[in-house]
């Protein structure tokens, strides 16, 4: 009893109840002490209804009731089986109280004494020492420029902010499989500045590092996860993935750029055109709105009124400028200079309207002459063959007939030929063929074989993951055991609690087999009991029977029956009477153990 | 005629589609370039996935005709695990029902024989005679399918039904060589009516600007980029979206007719052709009157306007004209920028 109960002191502690120190037996619980380890119990197990009960037993009598009353509720609902009322609270025994507190200590979460402690692993205290340390940096006031002391050169001076400026870095990878020229190698063992030294200035070689870092890290990441998610699937080789990837990207680019490139000289004109940042991006490459186009669209006569319209607001500019200054001369002066740059403009254009003129003239014969070149080149083609075949047919004329005859057998015996060597070919070729096909076939049927391995593989892949992701866990999990471990205080031994606990098992086992051996034992009795009982009944039965025959004749019979019945009266007296102080013993023994009597 | 005629055959090739899902090229002969080899794969609809099975489709390439017969396998057969097969035959002349008679022939040999052997005894025997058996008690001869046949086979009056008043616009651009891109999602309705478009121009007879069945491929498109004019026909719906192939752009499921705005200029139109196209279109309402009698039509009316042409172009110097006598005759500024390109397309033109 006492190990069980320190025990539940033990965990009630660790759940936040305030035992005392002194306390060493459940026995020694006051009903507040109780009813607050109760509580906290209930409040670990099942946050809701845990959190409406109060810790502490209220003065009132009824106020006491209802928290008792309360409190048995909420165990009933966890699950306690047994009887549980308000007087377990209030009026409390040990037996109860302990079983009570068995029951809830074992219902608690087995977590939860591991969740409570601050985890203390490596890398958990030096984020925590990071966090401190940035804490107390924020907390920090702000002190005007003259006031401020070293301590706060480090938060608070303008030098001490740094952008964070990324200096690419070129690090020396081998691409295996990848020949580099021995320039290069030459250059990367000899020259290439170590990472540390590539960057401009001390600040930025930390965030270059770092970023370099990240690139890589994203970069393999996203790969392991495409490859193994996609990649496998296609049941290629990873070079031959990556470079088919390649190609169906730049097709999609080629696509978008020719659509952009396509719209943007088609919609010159529409003022509010949806424009993405592509077809901005391909303007600046084009240049400004080339000169030749407000030449095509547009006849002369639209170009003139715009033209005219900007003479005119320059000459409205030039008329109210005119009425500042004296009148005469510079009116005079600026209409000369209207006609001769009115005459300029109509020189212009002229000029443009003949070249656009001459330039679809010349588009139009262009056309022409390529059109002919083409009718040109296939005529010399055609007629060099006509040449060849009228050259040939020419050189056999003299002989015609003859010749003919030749011809004519010649193309037979080619035909034949040639239909001989088909067959033969035909013969290799069919063989050839079927193999392809069985072949191919057999591939085929492998195929849902190696897409079950694809999945199995791809299943493994995760395993692996959370595998290692497990180990991981562990391993810290370990370390920060091992430093509780050698925190712990070493005056209390382990292995006097194991002896204790295999022994108190042996002793229970003992006590196990004696329960066992007893139960059979009383149940060997009661079967015989119930044998002998049944034997009395039944030699009764027949005893009375006989003697009662006899019993209407004679008169010592009917004596001895009397006696005999008698007999059996008093006997089943006795034996009522034993089983009933069997039974009262029984009662005492209860009643003893309820009221505590140990 | 008929040793020339045969020189127009090029080859024969056998694509077969097996129980694996492959489509193989199987067997050629003499031999066929690999560039070809991809391209008929690409066109025979074998290696479309199964989607439609189109049992005569043709096309050109690079100057050569190309005709493919599919046929579905039909147990019993001597060919074993082939689904489908499809015979090529490329030529050097335009006649569709030419080639599609001769590869029924040739289809029907290789499934009752299952050896290519057999197939090509009979494509030899066409070649060097032009004459082969066929196996329904009568003969295939070559001269039996002329070329006047095989152009004047299209339906100029199904044309000019659905377009209507529209058909001037397909007969200016013919006229004036430039690029005509077709659409249409069925490839049957494409060639059925994209072969019968260069008969509007009947007075060149030239069909080779005829490319009915085209996929936007950088090597199909390359070669097509080689003509200066052409008639073009794509079952890919993209196609709307590249203004830099055509001139005018036909949308036949929604009978749509678009010229593009760099050919606007060239394709403008007046009372000449309004003239014409009223003609065109009388000629063709006319029940009483066959296809070829519509385009005979249209030919006398084109033969007009080149007369007239002509008849310009002798008053000047090396029977070239120039821009200026065009305008010297105070034609309308449509019919005079119109003859202007006409007499280019005609290399009529000084340069």
């Amino acid at each position: 009893m006492e190990e069980v109960d320190k025990i539940l002191i033990h965990a009630l502690r660790q759940v936040g109840t305030e035992v005392g120190e002194n306390i060493e037996r459940v026995g020694q619980f006051t009903s507040e002490l109780i009813v607050e380890a109760v509580v906290r119990c209930i409040r670990v197990i099942d946050p809701g209804p845990g959190g409406v009960l109060p810790t502490t037993l209220p003065p009132g009598m009824s106020a006491r009731f209802r928290v008792g009353m309360s409190l048995a509720q909420a165990c009933q609902d966890i699950g306690y089986k047994g009887e549980i009322g308000y007087q377990t609270f209030l009026y409390s025994n040990e037996p109860e109280i302990r079983s009570l507190l068995m029951f809830l200590v074992e219902k608690l979460p087995r977590e939860s004494s591991e969740a409570s402690d601050q985890p203390t692993g490596k890398s958990a205290v030096l984020h925590r020492a990071i966090a401190t340390v940035i804490k107390a940096q924020l907390a920090v006031s702000w002190v005007p420029l003259n006031c401020r002391l070293p301590l706060h050169g480090e938060t608070q001076s303008r030098a001490a902010s740094q952008k964070f400026s990324v200096h690419p870095l070129s690090l020396p990878y081998c691409n295996e499989g990848q020949k580099s020229l021995k320039e290069v190698k030459e250059y990367k063992r000899d020259i290439l500045l170590p990472a540390t030294a590539q960057s401009p200035s001390q600040t930025s070689m930390v965030s270059s590092m770092l970023e370099q870092h990240m690139a890589d890290l994203s970069s393999t990441q996203e790969w392991d996860t495409e490859w193994k998610s996609q990649g496998l699937l296609y049941r290629l080789a990873p070079q031959e993935y990556r470079s088919r990837k390649l190609k169906r990207l730049r097709n999609r680019i080629k696509e978008q750029l020719r659509s952009v490139a396509m719209q943007s000289p088609e919609s010159i004109y529409s003022v509010c055109r949806p424009s993405s940042e592509l077809s901005d991006l391909l303007r600046a490459f084009r240049g400004p709105a080339p000169f030749d186009l407000i030449l095509t669209k547009g006849t002369h006569f639209t170009h003139t009124q715009k033209f005219t319209f900007t003479e005119e607001a320059t000459a409205v500019k030039s008329q109210v400028h005119s009425g500042r200054h004296s009148e005469g001369d510079t009116q005079l002066h600026q209409q000369e200079e209207l006609a001769l740059l009115q005459q300029q403009f109509q020189q212009l254009c002229s000029d443009i309207d003949q070249i656009a003129a001459d330039m679809r003239h010349r588009s139009v014969t262009s056309t022409q002459v390529f059109d002919e070149l083409k009718q040109r080149e296939l005529e010399n083609a055609k007629n060099q063959e006509d040449m060849q075949v009228k050259k040939t047919t020419l050189e056999l004329l003299p002989d015609a007939d003859n010749n003919l005859q030749k011809l004519q057998s010649q193309v037979e015996t080619g035909a034949s030929r040639v239909v001989n060597l088909a067959s033969q070919w035909e013969k290799h070729r069919a063989p050839l063929i079927e193999e392809l096909r069985r072949l191919k076939q057999i591939c085929s049927s492998k195929d849902l074989e190696s897409s079950t391995k694809l999945s199995e593989i791809k299943h493994l892949h995760e395993k692996i993951c959370m595998a290692t992701e497990d180990a991981k866990k562990k391993e810290e999990s370990y370390k920060q055991l091992v430093t509780e471990l050698e925190s712990l205080p070493r005056d209390v031994s382990r292995s006097a609690y194991t002896q204790r606990i295999l022994e108190i098992v042996g002793n229970i086992n003992k006590q196990k087999e004696d329960i066992t051996k007893i139960l059979s034992d009383t149940k060997e009795l009661q079967k015989e009991i119930n044998n002998l009982t049944g034997k009395l009944d039944r030699t009764f039965a027949v005893t009375d029977e006989l003697v009662f025959k006899d019993a209407k004749k004679d008169e010592s019979v009917r004596k001895s029956y009397k006696y005999l019945a008698a007999l059996q009266e008093n006997c089943n007296q006795l034996i009522q009477t034993i089983e009933d102080t069997g039974t009262i013993l029984r009662e005492i023994r209860d009643l003893e153990e309820q009221v505590g009597i140990s | 005629m008929a040793t020339t005629e045969t020189q127009l055959m090029l080859s024969v090739g056998l694509i077969e589609k097996d129980v694996n899902g492959d489509t193989l090229w199987v067997w050629c002969y003499p031999s066929i370039t690999a560039e070809l080899r991809e391209l008929l794969l690409r066109k025979c609809c074998l290696t479309q996935d199964g989607r439609d099975f189109h049992t005569f489709v043709f096309g050109q390439f690079s100057r050569t005709w190309y005709y493919i017969s599919t046929v579905e396998v039909q147990e019993p057969t001597a060919l074993k695990k082939v689904t489908h097969f499809s015979i090529c035959v490329t030529a050097k002349d335009f006649n569709p029902e030419k080639y599609a008679a001769l590869s029924r022939i040739l289809c029907r040999m290789y499934i009752k024989h299952g050896s290519p052997v057999k197939m090509m005894e009979a494509y030899i025997t066409v070649l060097t005679k032009g004459i082969c058996q066929n196996d329904e008690n009568g003969s295939f001869l070559i001269r039996d399918y002329d070329v006047r046949k095989a152009y004047l086979a299209g339906s100029v009056k199904d044309v000019v039904s659905q377009f209507g008043m529209e058909t001037i616009i397909l007969y200016t651009a013919l006229m004036l060589k430039k690029r005509i891109v077709v659409h249409h999602p069925r490839i049957e309705a494409l060639l059925e009516f994209t072969r019968v478009l260069p008969a509007l121009t009947w007075h060149r007879k030239d069909w080779s600007i005829l490319h009915p069945y085209v996929h936007l491929t950088d090597s199909e498109l390359e070669d097509l980029k080689k003509c200066p004019g052409y008639i073009a026909g794509f079952v890919d719906p993209e196609v709307s979206n590249r203004s830099d192939l055509f001139d005018v752009f036909v949308n036949l499921p929604d009978s749509e007719i678009t010229v593009s705005q760099g050919a606007k200029e060239a394709m403008a139109m007046g009372k000449l052709h309004k003239e014409i196209a009223h003609v065109i279109v009388q000629s063709a309402e006319d029940a009483e009157r066959s296809d070829s009698q519509v385009i005979k039509d249209i030919s006398i009316k084109t033969k007009e306007v080149l007369t007239s042409l002509f008849a310009l172009v002798e008053e000047c110097e090396d029977s070239k004209i120039t821009l200026e006598v065009l305008k010297q005759h105070h034609f309308p500024p449509a019919t005079e920028n119109f003859l202007f390109h006409l007499a280019a397309a005609e290399q009529l033109l000084r340069i």
